[in-house]
């Protein structure tokens, strides 16, 4: 299958890590994946300043995308694929909207068209691969091993338009990484946000937003923490210091994109899926199966 | 010694609630009835004092004027709970980045940081340029040295029409 | 020669501020055959309906029209009218220059006054060509079906069969008593529910008028009012309820566990049970899913048969149909709570802590499964605090928009037991958005709960999260003191409201009543007739139709029957003319529209017609619904509809298309 991918801003500047493991895992389940060609940023940041805009600069990815000639795009940062979906959503069903986003893509020779299907990582793996195909492939388990997940806010809300998984009961994550055969945890605080959009205005509340998640999963004893948002990861792995110096403690969690422990679980060098550049990965305490 | 009146006698402004109401699409804030849902769940509550129903009930009674001028509409940390969880699909979210909207046309106080990932979208088309990034033992890497392939940038016709749309 | 007299109607201003009456009185004094003309402000008053029948006398008038509101409110009154004063109440044509004119086009006031003219013009087109019709009495059945056994249904049944009606009281279930029978107290007495209705249970089982048919569902419905033809099924229950004494010792013999619908899947009773400790009939009914003789047919266990002394148990009843010929319906088959699991973020379906409020009648109720003790069904410990959250699922766009009615009268009724029975070793937090207690004795009652120290939050909390040891936890914005409180709650209880039953979508075909929006059966008028349906002959009683309390649904029972009553008291009814009728000599037999009528009204009939021997078209006039569809449909043009000819309506066309200064 021949996937179109959307990296956004963050991932092809900042997060190499995600995008490395994304490139990794995905052949090994027949997914080709085809970049496009001058994509510009979503417009997240630029919802706050100018709603037109920010519709005009997602509604410009898609129509790279309908470019490729293929139906579906993947969009592995959760703010990108929530953008995207608003976008496309509002388009399909706003005459006023759709006719001022047409007029300005044809002002670059683009062609807005609905019909490209929107992914992310998890639905992508849990509803097109499938949960058993993953797990068939499996030759590095994580037996005896449990993680907490972070499924985020941008891709389960809001379930009206459309989202990945459910919004109040997401288990899609979970069930991927129980297809590694390691064990989740259901836990209270697994809805709550990271933070990052209020870097832009808040940084001490997005740090403590932060802190006190991973403060309340490391005292559920867990031996990883798994996100598929290059923001979240900012905020649990990059900032992880900062975050717990903001709600005091000692922590020390291992966070994870999901792409890298499948690829480990593939059986991929731990090199080539970037695990050298998480932070906060305690390699000594956690030992994670390196060929 | 007169007495000073304490209870603010604020006036409504109809224009600028228009202006609100006007860009908002499919969401009603004229329907929120104050059940609290949106505020007791507010990431931004307990730390930013973010108080969603707060938001809509002024900007229902037209009490816009101090919302654009303020730094509590840039505390919503967009995790969209409020816009899920809503009874009356008022969606303060979408209210409050009508807000937001509102403020930068009027051109008054925005946080720094959200012009400057405008300014380099307008430059580069994304928001921040490729950064050589330090591993766990300290070694810097870039794209290229870790096999990544080249990026390509937009051309310069998205600069123009991207530019249009913000000031048009 | 006919003589018409028009009259306009000003309506107040509702006609008169868009429309220039006077003008469009001045045009229909100048079309044919018109006598007299007239613009009154109100033609439905006394005096306007005096001046119409003095006109007919004096003028000799023989057709009338008016010009007024929509025929759905005045035509009776104005048929009414015309007919004391001699004239046949058929010769009346209305039309409607309100809510088709001064009311859709009140900001074109010259256009809305053309439409007028051109609407009067057709009116009086027709009029000269309407023909005077009688309306048939046919005989109506002395018996009533009564669907559905809760308050509602056994209230209307008893009314009925008082007042000397036979009723058949059908109930889908084992056992009469609805919702109430599970409830412990109601509200604002906290009178004990069962001990108020079951004396009412024991009355309709014993009552000489009323056939009770429990485990029975309706599946078809014929005919029309007065004379309707029921199908009901009667499922087996597996036992002879000639036989059987009531003494429940089958169901502590059998070995197969079935979780308990009576106690809302509290406990378990097992595959042979009685319906509830004061089931009527008090009939054991053994489950065919789960008794594994039945289920997998095989001759095992019969553990049952060996202990029942009456020998009541029969493996091999069947399924038995019958046929009831009634008059009239009364519809009160309930409705269901709302699934809170639908709004999982309050963990209802996660925490077993988190119950619905009908969960907690039966913890409260001392025949429940835990004898009526307040305790914690993680733990089985008495909570140390209790929190109610209002409106899970009602005023909500997401879910159900309209509100429950009855969640903040259960809820402050719940807390207070609480209270009651538990003091100061409980904490009773209530959540909630409005707290409406609008009935008698209602507003006393939410002072009696502030009085005993329940603490009322202004807030509804977003979610519902875990604490350590089965417990709960949860924050809730209170907006009057503008305080985020962190609640903490041993058990949590959801003020679910009520929903259609999913079972509706089928009914309504089959009972052939509409539905409004909520998904509820639809009442014919929301503020003058919310007993009765569009289908004449077929009323409505209890949370069917809304969702109410007792004391409104009793009301409503009452009322249902006294319509049903009003309707066959006089043995007949009448039937409008309004129908098809077929001239023999241009019907060709071809069966077209026996074929086309959805009402099954026409039948063909062997007949000498002209000399010859031949099939034709009977219209059965009782059946027939006057929709027209035989007469569209006839290749000949044999069929017409009464007081709906061909004649008259090309005449309408006519008149619109080639009259007046309109082109």
């Amino acid at each position: 299958m021949k996937v179109a991918v959307y990296w956004g801003c963050k991932i092809p500047t900042a997060q190499y890590a995600y995008e490395m493991s994304v490139r990794q895992v995905f052949p090994h389940f027949d997914i080709e994946l085809v970049d496009l060609k001058g994509a510009s940023c979503c417009g997240g940041p630029v919802r706050s300043i100018n709603t037109s805009a920010a519709m005009y600069l997602s509604a410009r990815n898609l129509a790279l995308s309908s470019q490729t000639g293929l139906d579906d795009l993947l969009v592995p940062c959760n703010e990108c694929h929530f953008m995207l979906s608003e976008a496309k959503y509002r388009i399909d069903n706003d005459e006023e909207m759709c006719k001022k986003v047409e007029d300005l893509l044809g002002e670059e020779g683009f062609k807005y068209s609905s019909g490209v299907r929107i992914w992310h990582v998890v639905d992508l793996l849990h509803d097109v691969v499938k949960v058993d195909t993953v797990k068939a492939k499996v030759k590095k388990p994580f037996k005896g091993l449990k993680f907490a997940v972070h499924p985020g806010c941008q891709i389960i809300r809001p379930s009206e338009i459309g989202r990945v998984d459910h919004a109040e009961k997401p288990r899609k994550l979970d069930a991927l990484v129980e297809a590694l055969e390691a064990e989740t945890l259901d836990y209270s605080e697994k809805l709550d946000c990271c933070g990052a959009a209020l870097l832009y205005s808040h940084e001490d509340a997005a740090l403590s937003l932060a802190g006190s998640k991973l403060k309340a999963v490391q005292a559920y004893g867990v031996d990883g923490f798994v996100d598929t948002c290059p923001y979240c990861h900012i905020m649990y792995d990059a900032r992880q210091k900062e975050a717990t110096a903001t709600v005091g403690g000692k922590l020390s969690l291992s966070v994870f994109y999901y792409t890298q422990l499948l690829g480990l679980a593939l059986g991929i060098e731990q090199e080539k899926l970037g695990l050298h550049l998480n932070q906060s990965f305690d390699s000594e305490k956690l030992s994670l199966n390196d060929p | 010694m007169s007495l000073t009146d304490l209870m603010t006698m604020a006036k409504s402004n109809k224009e600028l609630q228009k202006k609100i109401l006007d860009q908002l699409w499919k969401v009603n804030p004229d329907e929120c009835f104050q059940c609290m849902r949106c505020t007791s769940g507010c990431t931004s509550l307990k730390l930013l004092e973010l108080k969603p129903h707060e938001i809509t009930i002024l900007v229902n009674s037209g009490f816009v004027e101090e919302l654009v001028s303020s730094d509590i509409i840039w505390a919503c940390a967009s995790c969209l709970k409020c816009r899920e969880r809503c009874p009356q699909k008022a969606s303060p979210y979408d209210t409050i980045m009508a807000l937001r909207n509102l403020t930068v046309e009027r051109e008054a106080k925005v946080p720094e940081a959200y012009m400057k990932a405008v300014a380099q979208i307008i430059e580069t088309g994304l928001t921040q340029q490729a950064q050589t990034v330090t591993s766990r033992e300290m070694q810097p890497f870039n794209r290229e040295k870790l096999g990544l392939p080249e990026m390509i940038y937009p051309n310069d016709k998205f600069k123009v029409v991207f530019m249009k749309v913000l000031g048009g | 020669m006919v003589q018409i007299g028009v009259y306009v109607c000003h309506c107040g201003l509702n006609i008169a501020g868009v429309i220039d009456v006077k003008s469009v009185a001045e045009y229909a004094a100048k079309l044919p055959n018109v006598k007299v003309v007239r613009d009154s402000t109100y033609l439905c008053s006394d005096t306007g309906q005096k001046m119409i029948k003095e006109d007919i006398e004096k003028h000799k008038l023989d057709r009338v029209v008016i010009a007024s509101c929509s025929p759905r409110m005045h035509e009776e009154t104005f048929r009414k009218a015309i007919s004391e004063a001699g004239l046949n109440p058929y010769l009346l044509e209305m039309i409607n220059i309100r809510e088709q004119d001064s009311w859709c086009h009140s900001e074109e006031p010259e256009k809305a006054t053309e439409k007028a003219e051109a609407l009067i013009e057709m009116a009086v087109a027709r009029a000269s060509r309407l023909e005077p019709l009688e309306i048939d009495k046919i005989k109506a059945e002395n018996s009533v079906l009564v669907v559905g056994g809760g308050i509602a249904g056994i209230q209307a049944s008893l009314d009925l069969a008082d007042a000397g009606f036979k009723v058949y009281l059908v109930e889908k279930a084992s056992s009469i008593g609805g919702r109430m029978a599970q409830l412990d107290k109601t509200f604002p007495t906290l009178d004990c529910s069962a001990c108020i209705l079951t004396p009412k249970m024991v009355d309709v089982a014993k009552h000489p008028n009323i056939r009770l048919l429990t485990n029975t569902e309706v599946t078809e419905m014929k005919g029309f009012v007065g004379n309707y033809e029921v199908s009901v099924l009667k499922k087996p229950r597996y036992v002879d309820e000639d036989r059987c004494v009531g003494c429940e010792l089958c169901t502590k013999v059998c070995p197969v566990k079935v979780p308990d619908k009576f106690n809302e899947g509290l406990s378990q009773t097992r595959a042979i049970s009685t319906y509830s400790p004061q089931a009527v009939p008090k009939v054991a009914i053994i489950n065919p899913n789960h008794c594994l003789r039945l289920k997998y047919d095989k001759d095992v266990c019969g553990k049952c048969v060996e202990i029942c002394e009456p020998k009541a148990i029969n493996f091999e009843q069947q399924p038995e149909t019958s046929q009831l010929k009634v008059g009239a319906v009364v519809i009160a088959v309930g409705s269901e709570v709302f699934d809170a699991s639908l709004t999982p973020e309050l963990g209802y379906g996660h925490y077993k802590n988190v119950i619905s409020n009908i969960e907690f009648e039966r913890l409260s109720n001392a025949a429940g499964p835990t004898k009526g003790k307040i305790l914690c069904p993680a733990t089985e410990k008495p909570p140390k605090s209790v929190a109610f959250i209002q409106c899970v699922g009602s005023r909500d766009k997401r879910f159900c928009e309209y509100c429950c009615r009855i969640g903040c009268m259960v809820t402050l009724k719940q807390a207070i037991l609480v209270k009651e029975k538990m003091g100061n070793d409980v904490d009773i937090c209530v959540c909630y958005n409005d707290m409406r207690a609008f009935g008698k004795a209602y507003e006393e009652f939410y002072d009696r709960a502030r009085h005993m120290g329940i603490n009322f939050v202004k807030g509804l909390p977003s979610e519902v999260k875990a604490s350590p040891g089965d417990s709960l936890h949860f924050d809730v914005y209170e907006s009057n003191t503008n305080k985020l409180l962190e609640i903490q709650a041993d058990l949590v209880v959801l003020a679910s409201g009520l929903v259609p039953s999913p079972d509706f979508a089928e009914l309504q075909n089959v009972l052939r009543v509409p539905r409004s929006p909520d998904g509820f059966f639809l009442e014919a008028h929301p503020k003058l007739r919310p007993l009765e349906t569009p289908t004449r002959g077929i009323f409505l009683a209890g949370t069917c139709q809304s969702p109410k309390d007792i004391p409104d649904t009793v009301s409503q029972a009452s009322g249902a029957a006294m319509k049903a009553a009003e309707l066959l008291a006089k043995g007949e009814v009448e039937i409008e003319p309004l129908i098809a009728v077929v001239e023999e000599s241009l019907c060709s037999g071809c069966r077209i529209c026996e074929s086309i009528c959805p009402y099954q009204a026409i039948e063909m009939e062997a007949k000498t017609v002209e000399g010859e021997e031949t099939n034709v078209a009977k219209v059965l006039a009782a059946v027939c619904q006057g929709c027209g569809a035989c007469s569209a449909a006839c290749p000949t043009h044999a069929i017409d509809m009464q007081h709906y000819k061909q004649e008259q309506i090309l005449a309408q066309i006519s008149a619109v298309v080639q009259g007046g200064k309109r082109r």
